[in-house]
């Protein structure tokens, strides 16, 4: 089976600054993969050439097999949706307009959104139960909502993959749990594969926790340090390599199963 | 429904302020006067109507409405496209230098061939196209045109073709060139005849038409670049397709009418107060509106004294009072 995104000895460089090097990752199908690592560690240089937004020095990036080079920005939308991790209002767009615009790539240059493409608009906010906000303007929504409609916008664009660039950086405690509830819902209703970014170890654990095919990769330095099963990766031993703190791996029933979590205990910094 | 009849309203409006303008003027005419023109022209087998109803009607009045509608339209319309594509609810139409380029144009023009207006607009629309490359193209020489990059692109060129008009004002003559420099500078459809709509209608046309066709891709470019991509834009293409639409129609405008603020910023701004910023519905409606606009502030530019104001004062000083009481009555919905 072809894996859904493969990477062959990714390579980026900002002029001489080498921000990923010889990257190799395989997404199966149906699975979550996560992307962790400290602060500058290239995710978000390497989310964005997987999306083909930039363009890797070296190394190729295959999207079911095919090379993204060959295929046009058209093509990479019908095959990945992006979330990003802030996303900018310019406008008081209604709610509905802004998840129209997940369904651009299916329609010409001079073309209007069709009945159809309504239709498709709403299911996706009915999927990620923002369908009542509909006529809102999105200026007015909090953090998470908005990133529910973002979710929603990228469901609308009916791609096999979504893409996540730290999807839950801004958002509150519930806000933050729910939508990783969303997620793992939506992976377990429509097998879509997700690649997401992120800054906490305890993401990938819940997805693992939930049952859901999943898996990380630790990034450092640009490099992948490790990747599998986020119970083989996030170690204590891993996180004071990469992170140079002292943590503490738990693990407690939960109503399915084992739960595990990892916290942080202490940093070895020197205050004088 | 409702929408139907607002479209068939918004579609209507500029034709019938165009129509009500035949009858607006120091000379006046009746129904029938007017009406007896226009069958005339249209080839209805009527008495033949007086030439001086034929001249005040046809070779005047209409065009003149008519140049007002498009120039009016054409500002609004690429006034919003900027707004969408430059995300910012400040920007108009002037943003990449047209209006300041195709200002240098028209008084070099002036300068170098007296007042012959086939070279005043040729100039004008060149250097105002110019004014919009030069600033692209120092948009995009730091990689694929960010837009911040555009805009100060814009602002470099817009203050350079400024001081290049200061500077040929400096050196004009004082007695024929200057004052003629200085009321283009402020704008004025007085000279209005149908070979001028000739000339200026195409690009006009064709800019109007192009954004008003890609008006949803407005929504997707005045989303972030990276989003904008991963939704399925090329970027680098619609985004210059669009400007070069915008240009065409600015251009346009303003090689016929001169410089004429306030139209392509606060236009679409009743737009959104109005319909929202949908910009499916709001590019349309702006349209509509500038075109409406100019018409009327047209009229009263021509009607106000015995001697014409110029229309670039007016617009704004008629628009602002309304734009306010909008503001109030909305309480800046939209916003």
């Amino acid at each position: 089976m072809t894996a859904v995104i493969e990477t062959r000895k990714v390579s980026f460089s900002y002029g001489k600054l080498k921000v990923l090097e010889d990257i190799d990752l395989k997404v199966e199908e149906g699975e979550i993969f996560c992307l962790f690592g400290p602060n500058g560690c290239g995710k978000t240089t390497l989310i964005q050439c997987l999306l083909g937004i930039l363009k890797p020095s070296g190394g190729t990036v295959l999207i079911q097999g095919r090379d993204i080079k060959c295929m046009k920005t058209v093509e990479i939308a019908r095959k990945l949706a992006y979330i990003p991790q802030l996303h900018e209002k310019p406008f008081p767009y209604k709610v509905i307009d802004v998840v129209l615009m997940g369904r651009v790539s299916y329609t010409g240059l001079f073309s209007l959104p069709r009945k159809e493409d309504r239709r498709i608009a709403e299911e996706a906010l009915d999927r990620v139960g923002m369908l009542s906000f509909k006529d809102k303007p999105y200026t007015q929504l909090s953090g998470g909502e908005t990133q529910l409609v973002m979710v929603a916008r990228a469901l609308a664009q009916q791609t096999p993959v979504l893409v996540m660039d730290e999807p839950t950086a801004h958002l509150d405690f519930r806000n933050e749990l729910y939508f990783l509830e969303t997620i793992v819902h939506l992976i377990k209703e429509t097998k879509i594969t997700v690649v997401m970014a992120t800054h906490f170890p305890n993401h990938a654990f819940y997805f693992e926790n939930s049952n859901t095919a999943s898996r990380v990769a630790l990034m450092n330095e640009s490099m992948f340090y490790a990747q599998g099963r986020p119970g083989d990766v996030l170690t204590e031993r891993n996180m004071y390599d990469i992170f140079r703190i002292k943590s503490k791996l738990v693990s407690h029933k939960g109503e399915e199963g084992d739960v595990r979590h990892i916290l942080p205990i202490k940093t070895f910094a020197e205050y004088s | 429904m409702r929408r139907k009849l607002t479209a068939a309203g918004l579609v209507a409006a500029p034709f019938l302020l165009i129509f009500i303008s035949l009858f607006i003027g120091r000379y006046p005419l009746s129904v029938g006067e007017v009406t007896g023109v226009l069958g005339a022209k249209a080839g209805f087998p009527s008495p033949s109507p007086l030439p001086i109803h034929v001249n005040v009607v046809w070779d005047i009045r209409l065009p003149r409405a008519i140049l007002g509608a498009l120039v009016g339209g054409s500002l609004a319309v690429s006034g919003a496209a900027f707004q969408g594509l430059f995300r910012n609810p400040l920007v108009s139409s002037g943003i990449l230098g047209v209006s300041a380029g195709a200002g240098f144009g028209a008084s070099l023009a002036i300068i170098l061939f007296g007042s012959d207006t086939f070279y005043v607009y040729a100039f004008a629309f060149c250097f105002g196209a110019l004014a919009v490359v030069l600033s692209y193209i120092i948009g995009t020489h730091y990689t694929s045109t960010p837009t911040i990059m555009l805009v100060l692109g814009g602002v470099v060129v817009s203050s350079i073709f400024s001081s290049l008009v200061s500077l040929l004002k400096y050196i004009a003559d004082p007695y024929e060139q200057l004052p003629s420099i200085v009321f283009w500078l402020m704008g004025s459809l007085a000279s209005a005849r149908f070979r001028d709509i000739a000339i200026s209608a195409v690009p006009m046309g064709i800019g109007m038409a192009g954004l008003v066709a890609m008006r949803w891709r407005i929504n997707i470019l005045s989303m972030d670049d990276r989003e904008a991509q991963a939704l399925g834009v090329n970027i680098a293409f619609v985004k210059g397709l669009a400007i070069l639409f915008a240009t065409l129609a600015t251009a346009g405008a303003v090689c016929v009418s001169g410089v004429i603020g306030w139209v392509g910023l606060v236009v679409p701004h009743i737009g959104r107060m109005l319909v929202g910023n949908d910009n499916t519905v709001l590019v349309p409606v702006s349209l509509s509106i500038g075109a409406g606009y100019l018409v009327i502030v047209d009229n009263v530019a021509r009607t106000l004294t015995g001697s014409e104001v110029p229309l670039g004062i007016l617009t704004s000083i008629i628009g602002a009072p309304f734009f306010v009481y909008l503001l109030k009555k909305t309480k800046g919905r939209g916003w």
